[in-house]
């Protein structure tokens, strides 16, 4: 499992986005995967009340090799920005060498110093069929580039989450999500050795 | 063992009296010499120079007048030109171009036209006997009715309700050759396949399939009419080919299994390949289409083959080629030489098993079809997955993280028929050039699902109507405003190429045609 753990074997990670963006679900899933698929810790806290109803959402989840004491994130390795208010209210606390992780069409990260990641997510789940599966599309994104957890693990924790008649479907969102990653990846690679025109 | 046999083309004019008193001095001209006396050794096309080789000769010497000697004027030049694109051929494939040697004597240079023959031979002997075993065919002229009948029933022929679909879709109808799939089905059925309309129908068809899309009784016309070219060939009614045979010609040689082509020969070095690769590149005959070709219609269709490998290259995929790749042989299935057909796709089958690949990439339509549909359909299965490079790079491209320099200009699509009768066929093409962001993308008339084909398949029965079928192509290219013309298929850059040099017509229907997969290849990149 070439894993790359966070320091310490730990990564903190944010997710964030409007109320019935299935924000929670895909911090469960995270947790999950890292808990019972890779056997390592977790924990997960999440915020709603009013918020479910539209307004910011967000999920906490801590992923470790050793115990968590204290489940609070207070400076994220990885934030996942799925609204512009979660990304604004957020972005501050995003530690230095983080990671940051959005929806191209919902956040413009404007006046933002510091290089990340975008999928259009939300445009994808739509061609899929089911504008609700964007989470998993992120989930399986943030799989990709982060490798927070293994994507074997996360595949099951999908599965074993989602309702039951719509695994296959979540699946194919995930590896969507999941294979745009790793494009990403290349391509950053790529540009970086100058390597992005055919024919070089 | 056989003997060496040596086919020499003598000119009439200058080399022949010079051989003639060769004769009188009764020389000892080598006994493998076999001479043909020809009026001109500029009338000796391409595909009588290769001719002899397909039959097993071992080495072949076209002699001619000197230059500046010659009675027709360019005689000596049309030699010249044949000698030296028929040598490109025989290199690639792997019979050597010293096997075909070019000179030219006076008639009093009989001495050194001796010396000439004794040297030829003498290399020939070097370099060895022919690896080409001319194939057997059987013939079984008596078993012939049974066959038809078999085929009519095996294609549900005799359902035809005699509607007439068939004939208003037909692109040969409607050019206007007197040509009607209907009628020809009822005759054959009526047995009247020795007549002459009969047999000149069955070789006159596209095989385009646009028939039996439209046909209420699922009639397989394109099959039958396959069937039947099968039939007639076994009766010994040759096929029309064209270009002299040539094309057949070269990909019959292919069938001798103790040739080694050098398919590969003329790749330039910037690609990356890799022999243990899982991931194959089946390239097909661009290359040897081009030495054919190449200086009449200027066409490079082998462009084709190094940017689809520059496109694997792009997606980090290394591919193996094999070195001794042969034809696919969908030209001699649907000219109706099955055994043939079935002797490369054996050869090649033994190439694939031996190969570390799992799966095999193509950038020809007609490869595709003729190795996942037809190959399995005669009983010679590639257990490995074949895979259109339109296919790999839509699925690449759709991960994201890839973009295409937006490509300038209107464009429009010609379907080749090849891919058109495949499931995603028609829609693949367009998602890709909706992808490369033309200033305008346009279908022609009678475009997408009723598209015309090129106006020729399989290299046999090249008309007029064909002729006519190219040059209304492209005036419907034309007419949607397009500056490019997109295509898939290297035979479509050919005809279309060939139509344009129509005298008449000239400027009128010229446009530039550029191959799909060139195109996304110059203009794909990294995000």
């Amino acid at each position: 499992m070439a894993n790359a753990r966070g320091e310490k074997g730990r990564s903190e990670i944010i997710l964030t986005g409007f109320g019935g963006q299935g924000i929670v679900l895909a911090g469960k899933i995270l947790g999950q995967a890292a808990a019972i698929g890779d056997n390592r810790e977790s924990t997960l806290v999440q915020s709603y009340g009013p918020e479910a109803r539209g307004g910011a959402c967000s999920a906490q989840v801590i992923i470790s090799d050793t115990a968590i004491h204290y489940p609070h994130v207070r400076r994220p390795d990885i934030l996942v920005c799925m609204s512009q208010a979660g990304f604004e209210k957020y972005i501050g606390e995003l530690s230095e060498a983080g990671t940051l992780l959005i929806d191209l069409d919902l956040v413009k990260p404007q006046g933002l110093g510091c290089e990340y990641f975008s999928i259009p997510s939300t445009r994808m789940a739509e061609e899929l069929g089911r504008k609700m599966m964007a989470n998993i599309i992120m989930l399986g994104f943030l799989v990709a580039v982060t490798k927070a957890v293994n994507p074997d693990s996360a595949r099951e924790a999908v599965s074993s989450s989602v309702p039951r008649g719509t695994q296959d479907k979540n699946i194919s969102a995930f590896n969507k999500g999941y294979d745009y990653g790793a494009a990403v990846l290349k391509a950053r690679h790529k540009k970086a050795h100058g390597e992005a025109e055919s024919g070089q | 063992m056989k003997d060496y046999s040596i086919i020499l083309f003598l000119c009439s004019w200058g080399p022949h009296p010079a051989y003639q008193s060769l004769q009188d001095m009764a020389a000892d001209i080598p006994p493998e010499i076999k001479m043909v006396r020809i009026p001109c050794s500029g009338r000796i096309s391409k595909a009588l120079l290769f001719k002899p080789f397909e039959m097993g000769a071992d080495g072949v010497a076209l002699v001619g007048c000197k230059a500046g000697s010659c009675r027709y004027g360019a005689g000596t030049e049309s030699a010249r030109a044949n000698d030296e694109d028929t040598r490109r051929i025989l290199h690639l494939l792997g019979l050597g171009s010293e096997r075909l040697r070019l000179a030219n004597f006076m008639p009093e240079e009989a001495d050194a036209l001796l010396s000439f023959l004794k040297d030829f031979t003498a290399d020939i002997k070097r370099i060895g006997k022919s690896p080409v075993s001319p194939p057997q065919r059987s013939f079984g002229l008596n078993e012939t009715w049974d066959k038809v009948k078999e085929a009519v029933v095996r294609n549900n022929v005799f359902s035809c309700q005699d509607c007439g679909k068939c004939s208003s879709s037909c692109p040969l109808a409607i050019a206007g050759k007197p040509f009607s799939p209907r009628a020809l089905a009822a005759s054959i059925i009526s047995g009247a396949l020795s007549q002459q309309s009969v047999q000149e129908g069955i070789w006159a068809c596209l095989t385009c399939g646009l028939c039996s899309e439209r046909c209420p009784s699922m009639v397989d016309f394109p099959q039958f009419i396959r069937e039947m070219r099968a039939i007639l060939l076994s009766s010994q009614v040759p096929s029309p080919d064209v270009h002299g045979g040539f094309l057949q010609s070269f990909m019959r040689t292919m069938c001798s299994p103790d040739l080694h082509t050098r398919h590969w020969d003329w790749l330039c070095g910037d690609l990356r390949t890799d022999p243990q690769s899982k991931t194959l590149f089946f390239g097909g005959c661009a290359a040897y289409f081009d030495a054919f070709f190449g200086r009449h219609l200027k066409v490079n269709t082998a462009k084709m083959l190094t940017e689809g490998i520059r496109l694997l290259n792009f997606f980090d995929i290394s591919p193996a080629l094999l070195q001794d790749e042969r034809c696919c042989g969908h030209d001699l299935l649907w000219s109706g030489d099955v055994e043939s057909f079935l002797s490369l796709a054996r050869l090649n089958q033994e190439a694939f098993r031996s190969s570390a690949a799992e799966r095999i990439v193509t950038t020809c339509p007609e490869c595709y079809r003729t190795l996942s549909v037809d190959y399995p359909a005669y009983g010679i299965d590639i257990p490995m997955e074949i895979t259109l490079i339109h296919d790999l790079v839509e699925k690449e491209v759709d991960k994201g993280a890839v973009a295409f320099h937006p490509c300038k200009g209107n464009v429009t699509f010609l379907d080749p028929c090849r891919l058109r009768s495949m499931p995603e066929g028609k829609e693949l093409p367009r998602k890709l050039i909706s992808r490369l962001k033309p200033s305008a993308f346009k279908e022609m008339k009678q475009g997408g699902a009723v598209s015309d084909c090129c106006g020729n398949s399989a290299w046999i029965g090249c008309d007029s109507f064909s002729k006519a079928l190219q040059v209304t192509r492209l005036k419907q290219a034309r007419n949607t405003g397009a500056d490019i013309l997109i295509t898939a298929c290297p035979k479509c850059q050919i005809h279309l190429k060939c139509a344009m040099e129509d005298p008449f017509f000239g400027g009128d229907i010229e446009m530039e045609v550029k191959d799909l997969t060139t195109l996304l290849s110059e203009s794909i990149h990294w995000e």
